[in-house]
């Protein structure tokens, strides 16, 4: 047992932001641990995210090149971190808070019949195990989880941590091969359709929320654009979803998103613990709401107690003045 | 086509939770049940139902490992249109972890037999884990498919789907069988009919335990590798809310615009 292990995701040629959260988290544990960082970075033409992952602060560096490893699929990564965990015997892998991410942590922990605690929110070097927070029961209460015994292997919520930054150092990988032949890997990806230049709910930095407040689809324009002046993405309520006034992917929630941005503002949603269980580990809330006794105020940090037509239109003209567009 | 849908009975989404001293979770739900089909599975058992109505899948079986009162939930299922359900209960079952979970659902898919297509939920609001569904594959060496958020076609022994990944839609074809993991923008949930709810209240629900199934390696608390037992209530955000008031909305966005900058979340 000895060394972290940072799974690395590579998205043309970048490394991807969850991945770059992965090294801040990874860093930490292993200089509590006082024990090397070691980031796998697999794909294709790989060179330039293993130069980030040492920038960003891993010790070294286990890099495979490989035409079969391009685009992500679990069963070409898979067995190839299982097989060099099997030879390497890592203490922990962190993945990042993704799809990817979660998938290959399940892949692996099944096949190195390892404990898995996904969705960390902080994690902490205790007696020589990881210690993680994460939210459980939909986001109502709270765990601290850990891997009793062989490796760890954790994920990370999206947005839960602060990504690495640049340490100026650089160093040389170490190429391992791919060991999955394309024959070999079951799943063949027939097309993809980038939403990349969308703003994603779980990626936001800033999101406005709309609730049953709005009162109609036409309700969401004022709301829209406090979030287009702020660059932020567009959220609802379960309420407002249900009622067909917006489609279900803008919904936070126990049953929708789940996000943690630096900013939430909450406009005309009363905050059902449904809702907070999407939201509550936002930086700073901020409630709009007609309603002094909404529940949604015992969560924010600032509220204004108005009519949402009113207060959106004002802190859009208000930010407009100030951040320009 | 034979289709198997892995669900779970989890606390009902307006549930009120306690949790004590010794991280022992207990829930009620004054005014309804506290008791439900995970909302995560309405969706898997949906498409279960709709490969038997458009694919021409000749059974599909809801299927939960959990204590005996989890019938509850096999029930919504089959009220759906799930054709049979079987629980699979056992005292040293209790307590596994994920990769226990997936042992004992892989062997009961096993001794169901020449199934296609295992569907799961995204997650379960519980455990929030969402990690059963790959380890469930893995354990029945069957190709899994997340995030699955459209079934576009069935035929030789292929499944072709779409997947809602980080920054994207993915199409992807594999050979069956499959476990596949549906996200909710991959149909609408019915609502069980009135026959369906009689039908499910008198179907006779087989259980299974240890004994009746070939679970290869271990289950239960004693092979957990993770420790769950530290749970805990939410602490209070630090701090009450500034209610910021000025006399008018134009000074009200003027402060707290100055807030939020200074707070460095803009």
């Amino acid at each position: 047992m000895s060394d972290i292990w940072v799974f690395i995701e590579n998205k043309n040629g970048e490394m991807s932001a969850a991945s770059q959260e992965a090294i801040y988290a990874g860093r930490k544990i292993a200089d509590e641990m006082d024990r090397e960082l070691v980031a796998l970075v697999f794909g294709e033409n790989v060179s330039g995210v293993a130069d980030t992952a040492f920038d960003l602060g891993a010790d070294a560096v286990l890099a495979a090149d490989d035409p079969t490893l391009a685009n992500f699929r679990v069963e070409a990564f898979g067995p190839l971190v299982v097989k060099l965990a099997q030879e390497r015997n890592p203490a922990v892998i962190l993945m990042g808070g993704s799809t990817r991410g979660h998938d290959l942590a399940a892949w692996v922990a099944a096949d190195l019949d390892a404990g898995v605690v996904p969705d960390a929110i902080d994690v902490k070097a205790v007696d020589g195990t990881v210690r993680v927070t994460r939210p459980v029961y939909a986001g109502k209460l709270l765990a601290d989880v850990h891997v009793t015994e062989g490796t760890q292997i954790i994920t990370l919520r999206s947005r839960a941590f602060p990504k690495a930054i640049s340490k100026g150092a650089s160093g040389t990988p170490e190429m391992v091969d791919a060991i999955v032949a394309e024959a070999d890997i079951p799943t063949k990806i027939v097309s993809f359709e980038s939403t990349e230049g969308t703003v994603s709910l779980t990626d936001a930095s800033i999101i406005v929320s709309g609730g049953r407040g709005v009162g109609g689809p036409e309700g969401f324009a004022p709301v829209q654009a406090l979030a287009d002046v702020l660059g932020a993405a567009l959220g609802a309520s379960r309420a407002a979803v249900d009622a067909g006034w917006i489609p279900y992917e803008h919904q936070v929630g126990q049953t929708g998103k789940t996000v943690s941005p630096d900013l939430y503002i909450a406009c005309g949603i009363s905050g059902a613990i449904q809702h907070q269980a999407g939201m509550r580990t936002s930086k700073v809330i901020v409630a709009i709401n007609k309603d002094p006794d909404a529940p949604i105020f015992k969560l924010a940090r600032y509220g204004i107690v108005g009519d949402l037509f009113k207060v959106c239109p004002a802190l859009t003209a208000e930010f407009q003045e100030r951040i320009g567009g | 086509m034979k289709v198997v849908v892995c669900i779970k009975q989890t606390p009902s989404t307006t549930a009120v939770l306690t949790v004590d001293d010794n991280g022992h979770v207990s829930w009620d739900d004054p005014g309804g049940k506290p008791n439900i089909l995970n909302p995560w599975d309405e969706y898997s058992v949906e498409e279960g139902v709709r490969l038997k109505e458009n694919h021409g899948a000749s059974d599909v079986i809801a299927l939960t490992v959990g204590p005996a009162e989890s019938k509850d939930a096999l029930k919504t299922c089959l009220a759906m249109g799930c054709t049979q359900a079987e629980l699979v209960t056992d005292p040293a079952f209790e307590g596994s972890d994920t990769v226990g979970t997936a042992r004992i659902l892989a062997a009961a898919i096993q001794n169901i037999g020449d199934v296609d297509i295992a569907l799961f939920g995204k997650q379960a609001i519980d455990g929030d884990t969402g990690l059963t569904p790959v380890q469930t594959a893995r354990k029945l060496g069957w190709t899994p498919l997340t995030f699955v958020s459209a079934i576009k076609e069935i035929g030789d022994g292929k499944i072709t789907v779409e997947r809602l990944v980080d920054d994207g839609k993915e199409t992807v074809t594999a050979s069956l069988p499959v476990v596949i993991n549906v996200v909710k923008e991959i149909n609408e949930p019915r609502y069980p009919s009135l026959m369906g709810i009689r039908k499910a209240n008198r179907a006779n629900i087989p259980e299974l335990g240890a004994a009746d199934l070939s679970v290869d390696g271990g289950v239960g608390s004693a092979a957990s590798k993770v420790d769950w037992s530290k749970i805990y209530a939410i602490p209070p955000r630090e701090g009450s809310c500034e209610i910021i008031e000025a006399d008018s909305v134009e000074e009200q966005a003027r402060i707290l615009a100055d807030k939020l900058f200074e707070e460095k979340v803009i």
